[in-house]
């Protein structure tokens, strides 16, 4: 290797002079692969761009090396540029200043590179391969393999089949009865009908709602200290579940989660939707007990903001905004001011309770009544606050002594001695004795006009109070609010804030502000918003995402959903459609995929699943075929189907539904599988347990999850951390994770509920959990060892198999 | 299967990282060669002051009382600031490099010539969630792996019967934040913490079947898992190809060891007399952390790489942590005394049986607190200026780095961020900082972020 490049470079130095640098052939390509990436045609990083020969000449000047910025900033020991990959090699550094030094000619005809990059470009229809296949899908994976000298892998048996499909579409195992009568069922559209029954089961919404709320990382509490449950999450958990299950048309799907309050007023389920908003983690200290104009508040407010952009942005477009918060992307078209503008988006919303109405008409009327009280608080905040920040140094110090006595007691707790209640009864009668005349001093400097007006209002929105109050009860989600009540120092914006760009993204250093808007990058749409209210902004990017020339959405949501079908996506990446990014295997099937469903299937989710699980590629066998996996050993141009290991939630639902206590009831509030305590920081200790306790056999998915103490037996089956946004798991298989398959006291009860379903039945506990029937061997085996160990035991390493845990 | 085999297929982002901790392991370091193999943590949950713990500042018993004025507008978590406010303790000088350590702390002052301080410690959150983010996992936010996973996963195990990064938390309850302190964040669950409840009836959360389940006995496990193992190696006849399957079957083999080892490195009763008191075992108050610091030494003996000590739950009333905003002479005093002689015998132990040469003890809390009052007996929250500290491993020690103002206020001397300390640490343990890297969400994330120097004067 050394004596190559050795070579390498005694001939770019000795020999190749003769020759003048050529700019299209030899320097545009160093700039091509290691320079434009950040200094593309448009919004260059640092207002520099280098896509043609016009914008390289700009930093050059032609014959002089120390004057050219060009050659500056990648010569030298350690050269500034480019900032990531590494210097160039030495012998480019030496072609560009040599091409400088020759007076830096232009070869190029006015040609520019390249540099859009292919997630950008236009969706066209790309031309179908002639080759036959059971659909579409078929034809372009055909193509491939058929490149490499590779062919399909035969049909996978029917008791396969039926068994990947009901976990991929169910995320639980076939009956037995149902893999017999589908073994059996030889009619032509067997399969087809198999599809359509999962597909119009209400399973098959919890198991797609639960691979979404990885993606958009959501939790039934809030993260950080202070972990408290968030009681009313879960109806945006039961909207994604319900849209699937509905089949609700993607680019529907999306609006309704950025802005279904607005953009789909009066309906319940677009409202429950915007729980999206609100479904990352959220600072309680920060929001809620941290004193107003701080610096570490709004640094909290900025980071709140950065979770809305990020989750939005990543989860419907693969794009990763959120790496322009400090600095232009460094990879990626999306300068620091797109990120910016996109948090102005979100700069009127916090997270917060939102109450909704089933029936339409009460909600129209609740809606007149919060936008009243929403005008009426915006006029009574100024006084307010007025009352709430008047201060003097005499206040001050009263705030302190107040504020002292109210620590000191809570120091105390319940006094346990004579001594100790004294103190508390002296502690208490000082305060009260302060805040009144506090309150004195507090009155004198705002004076009776403020007071009067603000009882003025103050009954005026008793009366809407009232109104609101004879409705009937609302429901309520947490989701993204601009008006709600306020809770300690948590108080509604009730105008969107002001953005500005920070510089590094340090508070200390606001820059210019900006007006909402989106990515730039997206080639034909105008990324521009008007600066309206909040609603009318959230309105705007929900617009912008699904407009059908958004060519980020469509692929993105193709390649999600072929990534859970085949457990890796045609681009590996599904949340970075960027430079840092994979780049897409077949990138023909994915545009027309793309195209089709948006164009074609009219965003219909179930038509996807359909085409590709009736594909011949999803119905190949997974078995090993030595030859194809020398010459594409990840499988990623799909010669078989890959085998996978069950996900946590399928682990447990499975375990559950071979024991015969699934309990299929849907929907409704978190089950907590814990212990809970509402101390300072709630305390959530899943070790006490009882697997068995009302609501425990439920699906994974109605679990309340919890975000800073995560249930260990899930977080061993790789159920991901929830407040890391999960594109893609990862599967491990750790002894630990051994362990907790073993002995969980979960697994356990589960193996002693399967002895007794079965009755002593060594077969029907092999159909049970395998889905098919023992053979003589394994049952001689399994006999000896239940005669010895107990049936309980046998059914428990049943569930430990490999045969259970993976799919075929 | 062998090791490099298991390592291979056990899943989830063994790429160049993971092929280079076999040479870690093998004794080469990830990146250069190691000076330290271990680390354990302690962490003072709750913002141990430094002003009344390692940072002296006689400036603070001078004006006692008096008007504080740093000279520039202080924006404290709770309160307006008091006056200036002496530590309840004394002061005295220890060792050879003179140290000045306050009476809260008498016995960790005796091995202060082992010790380097980091006296300039600030940090980018008031509060103490993300403070004590940052301070493990070096962000502000939930979800980022902490040191321990990014260690486990840069360096992997030096016992295969043993996990890699272990947890013992404060018995009274978690810190803020809780579990997601030690988290493996977006990296696989292979490198997350094992939590160790040391003191408690199963330490270990499924290392033994629930004990209602009478049935299941150790010859039935044996057997169990003989005839797991049979069955699971003719299911893969036929799906030959697959590693992941063996990789499983393995992990029985490893679950079945970690059974057998754990009880043996948890059971303190083959320790002497002499090293139960040297730890503070013998008394109520030194009696808990006394022996969670000597389980950390058994782990680390055994070859865990990162464990991680809690003094401190929750931020709750009555208080159990540091959080002292009230009555620090009491709080502080009860919890400092709790320490004290644990850590100290922790730090001679080490010491005394040559582990303290490869060892890392690494001594932190979230942020510091202010050297005016709360109130008439508390002190709020200061993230400007705080102390950690760090022994063994090549640290130097009785050595002092950086430095506040006079009134323990601000780090105005060599400032040093948590990024500072974990690319020093990562450095002693063979890993550059910069290289160990993972990629999530478009970023190849770091713990340092896109921050760290190595402290060259801490380590020589």
């Amino acid at each position: 290797m050394k004596r190559f490049t050795l070579l390498a470079f005694v001939l770019g130095a000795k020999l190749l002079p003769a020759q003048a640098v050529s700019f299209v052939r030899e320097v545009q390509p160093i700039l091509a692969e290691r320079c434009v990436v950040c200094h593309p045609a448009k919004n260059g990083a640092a207002e520099v761009s280098l896509a043609s020969y016009a914008q390289v000449a700009a930093n050059v000047v032609a014959g002089k090396l120390d004057e050219s910025m060009l050659s500056i900033v990648v010569s030298g020991d350690k050269p500034s540029m480019p900032k990531v990959g590494g210097p160039l090699k030495p012998q480019q550094v030496e072609l560009i200043r040599r091409w400088i030094a020759e007076g830096a000619r232009d070869d190029s005809a006015g040609k520019k590179l390249d540099e859009t990059w292919w997630s950008l470009r236009p969706l066209d229809k790309p031309p179908l391969p002639e080759l036959a296949g059971r659909t579409v899908v078929d034809r372009f994976i055909s193509a491939k393999l058929r490149e490499k000298g590779l062919v399909p892998s035969p049909e996978a048996d029917r008791r396969t089949l039926i068994r990947r499909l009901t976990f991929d579409l169910h995320g639980l195992p076939p009956t037995p009865a149902e893999v017999v009568a589908f073994e059996r069922d030889r009619s032509p559209d067997s399969y087809e009908k198999l599809v359509d029954r999962l597909l119009a089961s209400p399973r098959y919404g919890e198991r797609w709602a639960r691979h979404w709320l990885d993606v958009v990382h959501y939790g039934d509490s809030h993260g950080y200290d202070k972990d408290k449950p968030r009681p009313n999450a879960w109806p945006y958990r039961d909207a994604v579940i319900r849209a699937f299950n509905e089949d609700v048309p993607y680019a529907r799907f999306v609006q309704e989660q950025i802005a279904g309050d607005v953009l789909f007023a009066g309906n319940a389920r677009a409202f429950e939707a915007t729980g999206f908003l609100a479904a990352g983690p959220w600072d309680f200290v920060g929001h809620q007990e941290l004193r107003e104009g701080t610096m570490d508040k709004k640094l909290t407010r900025v980071l709140d903001r950065d979770d809305m952009v990020a989750t939005t942005v990543s989860t419907f477009t693969s794009m990763t905004a959120h790496c322009a918060r400090c600095h232009d992307h460094k990879f990626d078209p999306i300068p620091q001011e797109d990120y910016y503008k996109l948090q102005a988006v979100f700069a009127g919303v916090d997270r917060a309770d939102r109450p909704y109405d089933e029936d339409p008409a009460v909600n129209a009327v609740r809606r007149e009544l919060m936008s009243g009280k929403l005008s009426l608080q915006k006029r009574m905040q100024p006084l307010l606050d007025k009352v709430e920040f008047a201060t003097t140094p005499e206040i001050v110090t009263l705030d302190d002594r107040i504020q002292d006595a109210g620590s000191l007691l809570a120091h105390l707790g319940e006094p346990k001695n004579a001594a100790q209640v004294l103190e508390k009864k002296e502690l208490e009668a000082r305060r009260v004795v302060d805040r009144e005349a506090r309150q004195k001093l507090v009155d004198a400097k705002v004076g009776p006009a403020t007071y009067a007006a603000i009882e003025v209002l103050k009954a005026e929105a008793k009366i809407l109070d009232q109104k609101i109050a004879d409705l009937p009860a609302p429901k309520l989600v947490y989701s993204g609010a601009g008006f709600f009540a306020r809770v300690g120092n948590f108080r509604p914006s009730l105008e969107p804030r002001p953005v500005a760009v920070l510089e590094r993204g340090s508070m200390g250093s606001p820059g210019k502000l900006v007006t909402p808007g989106a990515l730039r990058c997206v080639p034909g749409l105008d990324a521009e918003f008007a600066a309206g209210d909040e609603g009318a902004r959230r309105a705007a990017l929900a617009k912008w995402i699904v407009d059908e020339k958004n060519v980020l959405t469509w692929r993105s949501i193709v390649n999600r959903v072929w990534h859970y079908h085949f457990g890796a996506g045609l681009v590996d990446t599904p949340s970075d459609f960027g430079r840092m990014g994979s780049k897409p295997t077949h990138p023909e099937l994915l545009d027309w995929m793309a195209l089709w469903f948006r164009d074609e299937a009219k965003g219909s989710m179930k038509q996807l699943h359909r085409l590709i699980v009736t594909s011949a590629v999803y119905r190949q066998s997974s078995k090993q075929n030595e030859a194809a996996a020398k010459a594409d050993s990840d499988n990623r141009l799909l010669w078989r189907m890959n085998r996978m290991r069950l996900d946590a939630e399928s682990v447990r639902d499975a375990t559950l539904a071979v024991a015969g206590k699934l309990d299929l009831t849907m929907g409704g509030p978190g089950v907590r599988m814990f212990a809970f305590k509402d101390d300072h920081s709630p305390v959530y200790d899943y070790s006490i347990f009882d697997p068995d306790s009302p609501g425990a056999y439920r699906r994974s998915i109605y679990r309340f999850v919890v975000r800073s103490v995560q249930d260990p037996f899930m977080e061993r089956l790789d159920c991901p951390d929830p407040s890391v946004q999960t594109p893609k798991r990862s599967t491990t298989l750790t002894a630990i994770q051994a362990l907790a398959m073993l002995n969980n006291p979960f697994v356990v009860s589960m193996a002693e509920h399967l002895a007794e379903r079965v009755k002593g039945s060594i077969a029907t506990a092999g159909w049970l959990v395998l889905g098919r029937e023992l053979d003589a061997p394994e049952r001689l085996g399994y006999d000896a060892y239940a005669a010895r160990h107990g049936m309980a035991n046998l059914c428990r390493l049943l569930l430990n198999t490999n045969e259970f845990l993976f799919v075929d | 299967m062998d090791r490099r085999n298991f390592l291979m297929n056990s899943g989830g982002g063994l790429g160049g990282v993971a092929l280079s901790s076999l040479m870690a392991q093998e004794g080469g370091g990830l990146h250069h060669k190691p000076r330290a193999k271990r680390v354990i943590q302690l962490f003072m949950s709750g913002a141990a002051s430094q002003c009344d713990t390692f940072d002296y500042k006689p400036r603070l018993i001078e004006k006692a009382g008096q008007k504080w004025d740093p000279g520039e507008k202080v924006e404290l978590f709770q309160s307006n600031p008091g006056v200036v406010m002496p530590s309840p303790w004394g002061w005295k000088q220890y060792g050879r490099c003179g140290k000045w350590v306050s009476d809260l702390f008498p016995h960790t002052a005796q091995c202060v010539d082992d010790i380097a301080f980091v006296q300039s410690m600030t940090t980018k959150s008031n509060i103490h969630g993300p403070a004590t983010f940052m301070q493990n996992t070096g962000f502000i936010l939930p979800g980022f792996p902490s040191a321990g996973a990014w260690v486990s996963y840069a360096l992997g195990s030096l016992n295969d019967n043993l996990p890699v990064f272990v947890v013992l938390p404060d018995p009274r309850g978690l810190p803020p934040n809780g579990s997601a302190n030690w988290s493996g964040g977006f990296l696989p669950a292979t490198h997350q913490a094992t939590t160790v409840r040391v003191g408690s009836a199963h330490p270990i959360y499924d290392l033994e079947a629930p004990a209602s389940a009478k049935y299941i006995t150790k010859d039935g496990d044996r057997e169990g898992l003989t005839l797991l193992e049979q069955v699971n190696r003719r299911h893969m006849r036929g799906r030959e190809g697959d590693s992941r399957l063996e990789a499983r079957i393995a992990s029985y083999e490893m679950a079945a060891k970690l059974q057998l080892s754990a009880p043996e490195v948890l059971g303190i009763e083959g320790e002497s007399e002499a090293t139960r008191k040297l730890y503070g075992m013998d008394q109520e108050i030194t009696a808990d952390l006394g022996r969670r610091c000597l389980v950390g030494r058994r782990l680390i003996e055994r070859g865990v790489r990162f464990v991680q000590i809690w003094s401190g739950a929750d931020n709750g009333f009555p208080r159990r942590n540091w959080d002292s905003h009230e009555n620090l002479a009491k709080d502080h005093g009860e919890l400092g005394t709790a320490l004290d002689k644990p850590v100290a015998g922790l730090l001679k132990d080490l010491k005394a049986r040559g582990l303290l040469e490869d060892t890392i003890v690494y001594w932190t809390t979230e942020f510091g607190r202010m050297p005016c009052s709360q109130g008439s007996l508390g002190r709020d929250h200061n993230p400007n200026g705080f102390t950690s500290w760090l022994a063994g491993g090549g640290f130097q020690g009785g050595v002092s780095y950086g430095a506040t103002d006079e009134w323990s206020y601000k780090a105005v001397e060599k400032p040093v961020y948590c990024y500072d300390v974990h690319a020093t640490l990562l450095h002693q343990l063979g890993i550059d900082h910069t290289r160990l890297t993972y990629r999530n969400n478009g970023i190849d994330r770091r713990l340092t972020d896109v921050h760290g120097q190595v402290i060259r004067d801490l380590v020589g």
